[in-house]
């Protein structure tokens, strides 16, 4: 094959709630082991985007394609879910679950896993973000900072491919911020493919190849960290960024 | 044969001459109210499943439709049942099933009984459970959604569990209604309680000394079932308490966390 062979590209993306446009025309693409930041100011269309590339919210137009071939089409819902996991900013660990259980369903649920391998695989997660010690706990016995680290690892126990992150650590008590990142930045070095939106700049920064500055709906800018956050080309990533480093 | 003369004398006789017949009445009403709520709540948990099918973009049309058409269909159905009261729907689905020819006249009849609590008891659970999807919250379905379950899944793994602990209340509330309402059976000689009472009644007259034994044994239905379904609850909220496993350096003294526990 002579092209770059993309994970997932999304062409011409638009998304409207009634007459209110919130994703206008939006197109990049992935490859294998990026780590894309996706910045902006809360309403640009940062967590919708995330939404339609994982088909919470119906697009209203364009297409995703993974690996060639139209997720909405071409692929399995079941398997495109499992291969493209996400992370919420509130968690949404299923409640009526131990901690072991939320790794375990998705396992055997979607991707037929006996338990007994689903239970290995989980327990191997759990450790991995430092959470297989609480395995028995219930979603409401854990802080926020475990919280997430265990939704990080159910994503992971379904060995996806990308994994999408929206705002993981913006729902978090400041001192559990770190535990979170750190989990991440393991990832981010262990190859994992990740699109993460975020307000954590030293993150984006320090983890990223490649930063996504969204405006209104619009893809403003995009290029690597160290273009964006030093030479920024557009007047408003200027702005933004002035906005959100000098507090 | 000297006939009582007090209250209790009567009460007394009247046990003694037709505890069978109590006995037979309460283990009628129990079983038609407990296989009734069953079956009601089964049939509430899948017409609220099928209710909230989701359609997206690429849904065909037909599909659109056949949709419309099974909400209408349901909504129908949720809006007779509990529009008519129930003694109501047992003559009109006895007699008429009896007129179509669909029951003989041998059929055992605490099968209608049974079939006519559980589709009148739908009708209500259907809405309660509607109710105990919407207090949870969003974001469980999109979790379960996101690591690829099906409606189907997400629904029985994930949203129904909690949906049904929210309505725990008042899924016992249904039970109770059913064990006092399904009285009303008796308009169609099902052998219920209320049934069994009446003829006892009949023989003496003394309809006030039975009645009284009535209300005294649904009372004590009444009251165990709320109380047996307390537990049940209290089960539901699984164990306050949880070990965080030893790992090497602390092997020798795993650590239980008690979680404070809210009263309801
Ligand atoms: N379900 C929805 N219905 C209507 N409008 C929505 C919905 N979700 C988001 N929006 C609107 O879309 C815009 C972008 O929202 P969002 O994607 O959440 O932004 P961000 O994550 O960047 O803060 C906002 O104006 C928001 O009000
Ligand atoms: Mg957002």
């Amino acid at each position: 094959m002579q092209e770059p062979s993309y994970v997932l590209e999304i062409s011409h993306l638009n998304k409207c709630f009634g007459t209110h446009e919130v994703l206008t025309d939006i197109s990049f693409t992935v490859q294998t082991g990026d780590v894309t930041c996706i910045i902006g100011a809360s309403g640009s269309g940062k967590s919708t985007l995330l939404r339609c590339i994982n088909f919470l919210e119906d697009p209203t137009a364009g297409q995703i394609l993974f690996h060639g071939r139209d997720a909405e089409t071409q692929w399995k819902r079941a398997e495109y879910h499992a291969k493209v996991g996400m992370v919420f900013q509130s968690f949404n660990l299923f409640n009526n679950m131990t901690v072991l259980d939320n790794c375990v369903a998705g396992q055997v649920k979607v991707l037929g896993r006996d338990r007994k391998t689903a239970v290995q695989k989980s327990v191997q997660y759990l450790d991995k973000v430092g959470m297989a010690p609480y395995q028995n706990a219930r979603p409401a016995q854990l802080s926020g900072g475990q919280k997430q680290r265990v939704a990080i690892a159910r994503a992971l126990a379904m060995d996806p491919e990308v994994l999408l992150f929206d705002e993981p650590t913006s729902a978090l008590d400041p001192e559990m911020v770190g535990e979170v990142l750190a989990v991440m930045r393991d990832l981010a070095q262990g190859g994992l493919t990740m699109l993460i939106v975020t307000h954590e700049m030293s993150f984006a920064r320090d983890v990223a190849n490649r930063v996504i500055f969204m405006d209104q709906g619009l893809i403003a800018e995009d290029g690597a960290p160290s273009e964006i956050f030093t030479q920024p080309k557009q007047a408003r990533t200027r702005e933004f960024l002035s906005r959100v480093l000098n507090r | 044969m000297q006939l009582p003369s007090s209250f209790f004398g009567w009460v007394g006789f009247l046990l003694e001459k037709y505890g069978n017949l109590f006995l037979l009445g309460t283990g009628m009403t129990l079983l038609i109210s407990l296989t009734g709520t069953v079956i009601g709540f089964v049939i509430g948990l899948i017409v609220a499943t099928l209710r909230t099918i989701p359609v997206n973009r690429r849904t065909p049309g037909t599909v659109r439709a056949l949709k419309a058409l099974l909400n209408v269909l349901l909504n129908l159905y949720i809006e007779v049942f509990r529009g008519t009261p129930m003694i109501v729907q047992a003559m009109v689905i006895y007699y008429g099933a009896m007129q179509a020819g669909l029951i003989a006249r041998g059929t055992p009849i605490p099968v209608v009984a049974i079939f006519i609590v559980s589709i009148n008891t739908g009708a209500y659970m259907a809405e309660i459970i509607r109710g105990g999807i919407i207090s949870v919250d969003k974001g469980q379905k999109e979790a379960a959604q996101a690591i690829g379950m099906t409606h189907w899944q997400s629904m029985v793994s994930v949203v129904l569990p909690q949906a049904v602990r929210n309505i725990m209340p008042s899924i016992g509330n249904e039970f109770v209604v059913n064990i006092k309402d399904s009285s009303v059976l008796n308009v169609i000689a099902v052998s219920e309680l209320f049934f069994m009472s009446k003829s006892a009644a009949g023989a003496y007259l003394r309809y006030f000394e039975v009645f009284a034994i009535t209300a005294v044994i649904y009372l004590i239905l009444t009251f165990t079932v709320t109380r047996i379904l307390r537990l049940i609850e209290r089960k539901m909220d699984g164990s306050a308490t949880y070990t965080i496993l030893g790992s090497q350096t602390f092997s020798q003294s795993a650590i239980t966390i008690r979680e404070e526990k809210k009263e309801g």
